[in-house]
Order: C-alpha cells, then structure tokens, then sequence
C-alpha cells in the first residue's frame, strides 16, 4: 500500500527533510503590500523580516485554494498512491485544515486529513513521524495512531519580541482583547491543544531568555527539539548552547515561516519539542 | 454575453432580462453581476474584518472564491441552467478560499444541487435551491454558529419560501430575498456577542448579500461598478471615527442638515461630494438630511453652496479640524480606563495606581481593575474590596504597591468569599513587575508564588521633595531639597531634580541592567521628563530608556532599573 503524506508549509519542515521522505508541501500564502507570494517563492524569510518593521500594514494570511489541495491529491493518486494522510496546522488557528477537508471531499476515504492542533516544528515533527512510519510499511490506521501519539507529546513555547503582532492579528482572542502595551514587553505564549495560552510577559531580552530557557528545562524528558527563531538566528544558537541539552539528535534551527511571522512578530525565540 | 450597462438602464433593456426565462445563460449573466458587485465592494467587506477570523480578509476570500465559480462557466455556451449552476459550484469549490469561501461554495454546491435536471429557474425552483443551499452550508460545518453567512443562507431561504405565497415571479422573490438579507446581516450583531462587541456585522454574511444584491441590481438594471453611498439613520453616524483618519488636505469639517427640495438623488450627490472632499457621510431621518464631509481649506464653502442648490438648508457645521483633532486627544486621555477582560476561572489582577498615567499602564499589562491610591491617598478596604467584587471570576490577585496599603488589600481578602492573594509590592515598580509575571489561566498558588518572587526583580527608586528639615539612615536632608528613595531606603538628597536621577542611577548600579523606566509626575512637564530621559540616554548609551507619564502626585520621578 503505498501512503503518501502530504502538509503545508506552516509546518516549517526543512526542506532536505521534506524532499527526503517525499513530503508534499502546500505553500500557505502571504500578502504583502498588495501583492501576493507562495510561502517560499519570491520572497525569502530573511527578506521578509526585514521589510515587515517598515510596512505601514502587517502583511496578512491567506489559505491556498481548496483547487491546489485537489490537484495534489490527484496528482499523487495518478502516481500510485493509495492513500493519503494531510496533516495541518491547527485549525483553531488557521482555515487551511477545512480547505484540505474540502479538497478531500471528493476523494472520500482515501485522503484523511488530520488536524495537528500544533503549529511550525509542532506539526512538523508528526508529519516527519507519519513519513518515517510509511517507510516501516505501516498501514494509514497505524500511522494515524503514531501521530495522533507524538501529538500528545509536542509542546510549542515562545518568547514574542512584542505583544503588537498577536494583539493586531486577530488569532488570538486574550490578546486582541489587550490594549497595546504601553511598556516594551516581551510575550510568553504556548501553543495547546490548537490553542494559544498566555505564559506571561517580561520587559528585557535578557530576562525574557533566562525565562524561556527556564520554561524549556521545565518540559521534562526531550526527545526531539527544534529551535524556532523568526530572524533571530544567533540568539537562537546561543538559547540552544546555554540550555546544554542532552538530545538523541541535534536539533534543527529553524527561522519560522513568514505565515506565521506575521502574526507574531520578528526576534521572536522559541522551541518545538516532543517528550518521551 | 448581455454586458451588464454602465449606467441607468433603458426600461426595455430592463423588461428584456426580466422576462427573458432564467436558463444557463441567464444565470451566467446575474453570476458575473453577483462577482462584480461583491468586488466594488469587497473592501467594505474586509473592512468588516475585525475579528478572530482564521484566515485573511473575508471580502478578498469570497471574491476569489466566487471569481473561480465564475471563470467555471464564463467561455460555456451552455443554456441548461442545471449544468451551469454545476459547473458553477465546481468552480466554486475549486477556488474556495478562506472559512466564508468555503462556506460559500457550499452554498452554490446546494443551489447546483437543486437545480440538477432543470432548464430553466422558475419560482418554486428558486426557493427549493435557496433552501438546499441553506441545508448544504449548514451541514459543512462541524459546529455551525449563528449570526454568520449561516444564519443569512438560512433566512435567505425562508423568506424566498414566504414569497412563494404572494408572487411567481423569479426577480419578485429575489427582491423579497434581498431584503430580508439585509435585514439579516444587520441582526448578526445580536446573535453574536463578538460582532457587538466590535460593533460590526458578520462579513461573511455582507459578502453574501452583495453578490444576491449584485443580482437584484443587474435585473434592475442598475450600475455595479461604483459602490453606491449608503444613507445611515441620522443616529448612527459617527464622526469620531471618521475624525481618526484625517489626512494632509482635510483641514475643514463642514455639516451641513439640510431638506431636499425634491426626492434626493444620492448617487448624484455623493458624486458632487466626492469632487469636492473626503470621509463623507449622509444620514437621513424624517426626510430630513445630514451631510458631512472633510474638505481642504480653499472648498470650505463648496459643499455649503452646492447643497443650497438641491434643497433647503436649516443648520451648517463649520470647523477647524486640526483644533478639532487636539480637542479629541484631550478628551480620549479623560476616558475611562480600558481594562483586560477577565474570564471565569482566569486570575484577575487588581492594582492600586498612584496615578492615571500609571492606571494606563497596568491596563495594558493586563490588570483586571484598578484601585486610584498611592502614598498620601490610601484606599480603604472598601475600595479594594469594590474593584473586584463584581469581577466575572473567583480567583483575585492584588497588588498593592505601596508599604502603607498592604494591610488595607489584606483585610479586603478575609472579607471576600473569592479565592484572593495579596502581594505585598511596596512600590510601584514591583507591581508592575509581579503583574508581568501573570499567567491568566495557571495555578493559582503557583502564579502567587512567582509574581512574589518578581517582587526582587526591580530596583525602585523614587525621587520626591523633602517636606521638612531631618536627617534618616544617615543621610542629612533640608526642607525643600530634592530627595531619593532605593527600595524604600532614603539614599540621598540633591539640590536639583537631575542630578539626583544620575545619583540614584549610580548608587543603584544601573550600570548592571538593561531598562531604565522613568514614570514622571503631575509636578513635572513633560518637555523636562523627556529631557532628562534623553541625558541619561546619552550617559548609558547600552541601555534601555523608557519615560512614561505616571501621572503621580508628589512624585517628580518613579523609576525602575532592571
């Protein structure tokens, strides 16, 4: 039975992993300053982050078209493949999950879509897992059954340079509700159950590290990590030496997708992990 | 293909369509209206955009969806309505974009669905497709919830089926619906708490009425390229709003009220209008008319003269809106705190303020309420009591900030059946730095636990006048010189306001930290406030400086270091 896996970009997956285990990614879309690009084409993450802090208006988000899902589908199913599972960002976060449930409509049991409830590294890490499990030849039941594993295990936190991406967004109903900070603060947040909590604030970087390194030691047993940075590339490297991990793999560092750097903010830190 | 007219139509051009059978090409022709009309519009529709929405722009995402629909049939000879209406729904589904896209080509996947082996669309078919396009966007979605385009499908639905008594006439039913749409867009608000609280409709439910009114328009053979002025009951204009967006060339206000002479043709009017100015508004209530608009200094009487032409003018409005822009600043800072809602269940915060300048900020940090107290006005237990005893949660924590309140906050707390804490902040600054540490929805006693231990994070140092001649903790002070508190402590005394503020710095060791914060007082300006702020800039040129206003009595300086 050949299974293939399919998700989008949101996942942050790099790139020699996803070509790797032929993952399928769906480039989520941006749009920037009128004009609209394919996560990953025309505009690259450092590019992106650079512009953002002089844009009058945050770039916004927008689903690829439930068409592009379909024409993936089928182009896999005229491959050979017999199954499909889409793994996505959680839909509580984003509406590209109902595009891929549409999409799937008309292929009924062949394609099951799966909500992640976890976001970059966070769903990466199941769509690495589905893929590593279709190679054991597993059948889709199966692999949903591991997914469905390492998704109670995946914790996504974060140290937000600032509040004022989130609040403007919109996503996040806690912090729309804030005023603007008067006072330069950073945000701790956790994503949850497709759910964005509120971990609290710090006023300096400095400080703010110390906290999210200690809210990282505090995770418990790690068995894979990805540190997630938007543009912070060498405070990420640095987080990453002084936390001192004893990992089975090294992790990635991974400058996040402009999707969802938008909706957060740049010089943004933070981890993706699965515990034991 | 019938192009739809760029301006009024002839009445028999109008006649033509009307009595013209809707088969595929019919339907073909009142699609690409429903497209065009949602377009012209599509910003109005984005602009509705204000709430949590999963993705984008709502207008934007219906446009794209429905244009997919569209690009489905547009090059299709094809005059069986059934096929077009399915090939429209494909064409929808391919493109749907977004939560209200989707939704949307439900709804056309519905109405295809209806019609499948139909020729031609007479009334009872147009309500039985309206009806299935309800059902199939209702069954889309796992939760649906009211107050959406849902709700609008649905009574788009049952007043197509009302009408079926009174007429059987196709075009009759689809006026009947679109009023009814309307009518249901603007009670979205009602069933929808964050629709209120945003004070907007549903956009979702707007973009569905503009492409059935799209429709409507095209049957009437109205234009569908220029989105048409809309008249607001004279109560709900607001010029506050459209105060906010003044731009270079806006510097006059005109209102003018006004009674037509004859029956307005507001399109007409609003073209002249629009000549002339920007952020125009008409409102109307018992044929009696407000105009407003926002024009440069040279065109102030424009709208004055042409409005005289058209009717009779009982009021004209003339202001200077830049004066008028300072006026509202003024009054914005006078407003009432807006405070972090709080949940059941979360941890509320109340903190006492020195201070409105310092209320601002502990409400944008996320405190729940404020109690107005500091060093010579202390709150009594009442107080703290009041500010949290109407809270929509059970679990209160207080941050007193002042040694002199900690008993009044602790007394609140045995008086009170919520779950409370008090936090013994001796000083302004470590409020703000135990609040930091607030996480809304963790354990109660591990939450109190951190945010006492913030408590040592800050070094507080406040910088006042001496009230009389002493000598404390060593340090000689005279009546009248500039004095400074560390943590409580007095360090020492200054015969300027400046040189203190470096003192402190020094003796604090700022040089260790990141952030100076200085929240200056009622007794300062703020034009010294930012000049010292911009000096100690100059001498820690590694650090972090913020001046806020505090807004404290007695106080020249509140400052933290960390």
């Amino acid at each position: 039975m050949k299974i293939a896996i399919v998700t989008d970009s949101t996942a942050d997956i790099p790139q020699g992993i996803a070509s790797q285990h032929n993952i399928e990614v769906i480039p989520a879309i941006i749009v920037m300053e009128g004009k609209s690009f394919e996560d990953g084409k025309g505009l690259s993450r450092q590019e992106f982050y650079e512009k953002m802090p002089t844009l009058e208006k945050l770039p916004t988000t927008a689903t690829p078209s439930s068409g592009t899902f379909h024409k993936i589908y089928e182009k896999l199913f005229l491959n050979g493949t017999q199954s499909i599972l889409s793994l996505h960002v959680a839909s509580q976060l984003s509406g590209i999950y109902n595009t891929a449930k549409m999409a799937a409509q008309t292929f009924g049991e062949r394609v099951h879509v799966i909500d992640s409830k976890s976001i970059s590294m966070g769903l990466g890490f199941q769509v690495i897992a589905a893929a590593e499990a279709t190679a054991e030849k597993l059948s889709a039941e199966k692999i949903i059954q591991r997914v469905k594993d390492i998704q109670r295990n995946v914790r996504v936190i974060a140290m937000l340079d600032t509040l004022e991406n989130i609040r403007r967004s919109g996503r996040v109903s806690w912090a729309t509700a804030r005023i603007g900070s008067l006072l330069r603060i950073k945000l701790f947040v956790e994503v949850k159950d497709g759910a964005v909590l509120n971990l609290g604030q710090s006023r300096t970087r400095r400080k703010g590290v110390e906290h999210l390194k200690q809210l990282i030691q505090e995770l418990g047993t790690v068995e894979r990590l990805a540190i997630l940075h938007s543009n912070a590339e060498a405070d990420a490297r640095q987080m990453l030496a002084e936390l001192n991990l004893d990992l089975p793999k090294v992790p990635h560092v991974v400058n996040i997708t402009p999707v969802i750097g938008t909706h957060v903010g740049a010089n943004g830190l933070g981890v993706a992990a699965v515990l034991k | 293909m019938t192009t739809p007219p760029e301006s009024e139509a002839t009445p028999e051009f109008i006649e033509k369509i009307r009595q013209r059978p809707i088969d595929g090409f019919a339907l073909k022709n009142l699609a690409s209206a429903g497209l065009t009309w949602l377009r012209t519009n599509q910003e109005l529709v984005n602009a509705l955009n204000v709430f949590p929405v999963p993705d984008g722009d709502t207008g934007t995402n219906m446009v794209l969806t429905m244009q997919s629909a569209f690009d489905e049939i547009k090059d299709s000879p094809e005059e069986h309505v059934g096929k077009t209406a399915n090939d429209l729904a494909q064409g929808a589904l391919m493109g749907a974009r977004g939560n209200s896209g989707v939704i949307l080509s439900q709804i056309w996947r519905g109405f295809a669905r209806a019609l499948d082996g139909h020729e031609v669309i007479d009334a009872p078919t147009l309500a039985s497709a309206f009806a299935a396009a309800r059902d199939t966007a209702y069954k889309g979605v796992v939760r649906p919830v009211e107050g959406t385009i849902l709700t609008v499908a649905k009574d788009i639905a049952s007043a197509a089926e009302a009408a079926l008594e009174n007429t059987q006439d196709p075009f009759e039913i689809l006026e009947i619906v679109v009023e009814e749409a309307a009518a249901s867009v603007e009670r979205t608000p009602d069933l929808l708490d964050v629709l209120k609280d945003a004070g907007v409709v549903d956009s979702g439910g707007k973009g569905l009425y503009f492409i059935i009114e799209g429709m409507l328009r095209f049957s009437k053979g109205m234009p569908l390229d220029t989105a048409v002025a809309s008249v607001k009951p004279l109560s709900a204009l607001n010029f506050d709003d459209a105060m906010q967006t003044v731009e270079p060339g806006q510097d006059y206000e005109v209102v003018v009220d006004f009674r037509p002479t004859e029956s307005l043709n507001l399109e007409k009017y609003f073209d002249a209008l629009e000549d002339m100015g920007t952020s125009i508004q008409i409102g109307e209530g018992d044929g009696m008319y407000r105009m407003h608009i926002h024009v440069p200094t040279e065109k102030r009487y424009e709208p004055i003269d042409y409005t005289m032409g058209i009717g009779t003018i009982t009021k004209v409005h003339i202001e200077n809106l830049l004066a008028q822009m300072d006026e509202l600043e003024k009054q914005r800072q006078e407003q009432p705190l807006k405070l972090t809602p709080v949940e059941p269940g979360q941890i509320a915060v109340v903190t006492v303020a020195p201070g409105p300048g310092f209320a601002n900020v502990f409400a944008s940090l996320g405190a729940a309420a404020i109690v107005e107290g500091g060093q010579t006005m202390n709150p009594s237990t009442q107080d703290i009591l009041a500010s949290f005893e109407n809270l929509p949660t059970d679990k209160v924590i207080i941050l007193p900030n002042n040694k002199n309140i900690i008993m009044a906050a602790k007394a609140a707390t045995e008086v009170t059946v919520k779950q409370t804490a008090v936090i013994p902040s001796r000083t302004v600054p470590q409020g703000v730095s135990a609040l930091l540490r607030l996480i809304p929805d963790g354990d109660f006693d591990a939450v109190v636990e951190d945010m006492t231990s913030a408590l040592e994070d800050i070094e507080t140092g406040e910088i006042t006048t001496a009230t009389r001649t002493v000598e404390i903790d060593g340090v000689n002070v005279q009546e009248g010189e500039i004095i400074v508190l560390h943590n409580g402590k007095l360090i020492l005394s200054s015969d300027n306001l400046q040189n203190a503020c470096f003192s402190f710095l020094e003796q604090a060791d700022a040089n260790e930290y990141e952030l100076i914060t200085m929240f200056y007082g009622v007794d300062i300006p703020k034009t010294e406030a930012f000049r010292i702020g911009d000096l100690i800039r100059e001498t820690y040129p590694d650090h972090e400086i913020e001046v806020q206003n505090g807004g404290q009595p007695h106080y020249q300086f509140i400052i933290s270091i960390e």
